[in-house]
């Protein structure tokens, strides 16, 4: 099943045009130097920007032209690590936060999703979920809540912009072990990387390994 | 010369009209999405009622004592003295109807608005232009929460239930501290039974309908110029434009509602 179909997309002409497929249980590792190409091809992926070419489908369906109730709760399957400031809303507890997206659509009892919450953010290193707001958490739990909140309700697929940043080394595993089960179940996946030691990290399952230019995103090897 | 300045000059006085034109007509727009999608039982979402619960809880419980402490003065001051001077000229009769139609209809809607704007329109505007400013409302779009229905709808819905609620607690605690009052100066002839029942007689039956639309739509009003000023923001504004932006707006139209609405009664 394709999950993620981008079709020659750019947002603007003078953005890299972009063509990736990615079916279930498949990884595409990506380098993006640029920190702003890689937010825009997670805008792409989420249907967020409106294309000047291509198209972008996600399981079947053209982002564009969906009514609003359809492309939100589509939206609603993915689970995304988001760059810069880690898409943390100031006046929401990092608790809630995390929740928000299953809270709001799914109905499953909230006890249930705060458990399944916790025994991930344990998986990520937590006592349990912060309770306080985003500006009194560390950055280094911040990142571990970002990974619990883009893992939990098992997403059809993952865009991972930038995960375990400053922290690779006690993030990596655990990220692994999470994002391979996800694969496993038929999830896919884009990791933003936006630098060389992950993108040639060959413990990582990687389906696919481009590095995003100027023109597009170019397929690479590693060199064994 | 004077050819150059023509456009100039009148570029300068199109760009603000313009610019409050559409801000009003984006208002009239958000005024029509909330009553559109409020009755809505599928925009209700859990995440949306507790944006709605978090929000009453705020508006009333936080601007109740400010309200009572506002309406105890003005019951003082104002119901106290139509009691004592009416009755000292002996004219009492004319208590019902100067109190409804000072304090009911033009007072209350008028000092629950400015406290609601002060008290709930200023965390609307720093919590929903921080969230702007941040660039976190296009996070919300990529969980698939709509910002309107999260951020505005139940705002916009508790601060309405809000301005009903403490315009009501307004009106009967200035009824009372102003009979308290004119007791005190020995100016009152009747129970308190009997005092409240010549208001509420003075009452025509359009001001049961004013009343509660005055307050909601106030109510309502204050919440959208404040969540509409924050989510307007451009990335050079700060927090304390919008601050200063959405107080202004929020007079303007606390004081536009009022009138308007009680020269349609």
């Amino acid at each position: 099943m394709t999950i993620l179909h981008i079709d020659g997309a750019q947002a603007t002409p003078a953005d890299p045009l972009v063509t990736l497929r990615l079916t279930a249980g498949q990884l595409a590792m990506i380098d993006t130097p640029n920190p702003e190409h890689a937010t825009m091809l997670a805008d792409l992926c989420t249907g967020l920007l409106p294309l000047a070419n291509g198209a972008v489908r996600f399981l079947g369906r053209d982002w564009t032209g969906l009514p609003h109730e359809h492309v939100a709760a589509m939206r609603g399957r993915i689970g995304r690590i988001f760059g810069g400031t880690g898409g943390w809303i100031g006046f929401i507890d990092v608790e809630t936060a995390v929740l928000l997206p299953r809270l709001h659509h799914t109905r499953r009892p909230a006890g249930l999703l705060r458990d399944e919450a916790a025994a991930l953010a344990r998986r990520f290193g937590l006592p349990g979920l912060p309770l306080e707001r985003p500006n009194r958490v560390s950055a280094a739990d911040l990142s571990r809540a970002a990974c619990v909140r883009a893992f939990l309700g098992e997403p059809l697929l993952l865009v991972l912009e930038s995960p375990a940043r400053g922290q690779l080394d006690d993030l990596l595993p655990p990220l692994l072990d999470v994002l391979t089960a996800a694969l496993d179940r038929g999830a896919a996946a884009v990791w933003l990387a936006p630098g060389d030691r992950v993108w040639r990290d060959a413990s990582i399952p990687v389906t696919y390994r481009y590095r995003l230019r100027e023109q597009g995103l170019v397929p690479m090897r590693l060199r064994s | 010369m004077t050819g150059n300045r023509i456009p100039s000059v009148l570029a300068g006085i199109g760009r603000p009209v313009s610019r409050k034109s559409r801000f009003l007509a984006r208002l009239a727009a958000q005024a029509f999405g909330v009553i559109r999608e409020a009755p809505r039982p599928g925009n209700w979402r859990r995440t949306v009622r507790y944006e709605f619960a978090r929000s009453l809880r705020h508006s009333v419980a936080g601007g109740l004592s400010p309200t009572l402490i506002a309406a105890a003065l003005v019951g003082l001051a104002l119901v106290g003295q139509a009691l004592f001077w009416l009755g000292t000229a002996g004219q009492a009769n004319l208590v019902g109807p100067i109190l409804v139609a000072v304090l009911v209809r033009e007072i209350a809607p008028l000092v629950v608005g400015f406290l609601l704007l002060g008290r709930t329109g200023s965390v609307i505007l720093a919590e929903i232009g921080a969230v702007r400013l941040a660039g976190q409302v296009e996070v919300l779009e990529a969980q698939g929460i709509d910002p309107f229905l999260i951020l505005v709808l139940p705002r916009a819905v508790a601060t309405a239930v809000a301005g009903f609620t403490l315009g009501m607690m307004f009106v009967l605690a200035a009824l009372l501290s102003g009979f308290a009052a004119g007791s005190a100066l020995g100016q009152v002839p009747k129970s308190l039974a009997m005092f409240l029942d010549t208001v509420v007689s003075a009452m025509r039956p359009v001001d049961f309908a004013l009343f509660p639309i005055k307050m909601l739509s106030i109510g309502l009003l204050v919440s959208l110029v404040c969540s509409l000023t924050a989510l307007s923001a451009s990335q050079e504004d700060e927090l304390g434009d919008l601050m200063a932006r959405g107080f202004t707006g929020g007079v303007l139209v606390i004081m536009i509602t009022s009138v308007v609405l009680s020269l349609a009664a």
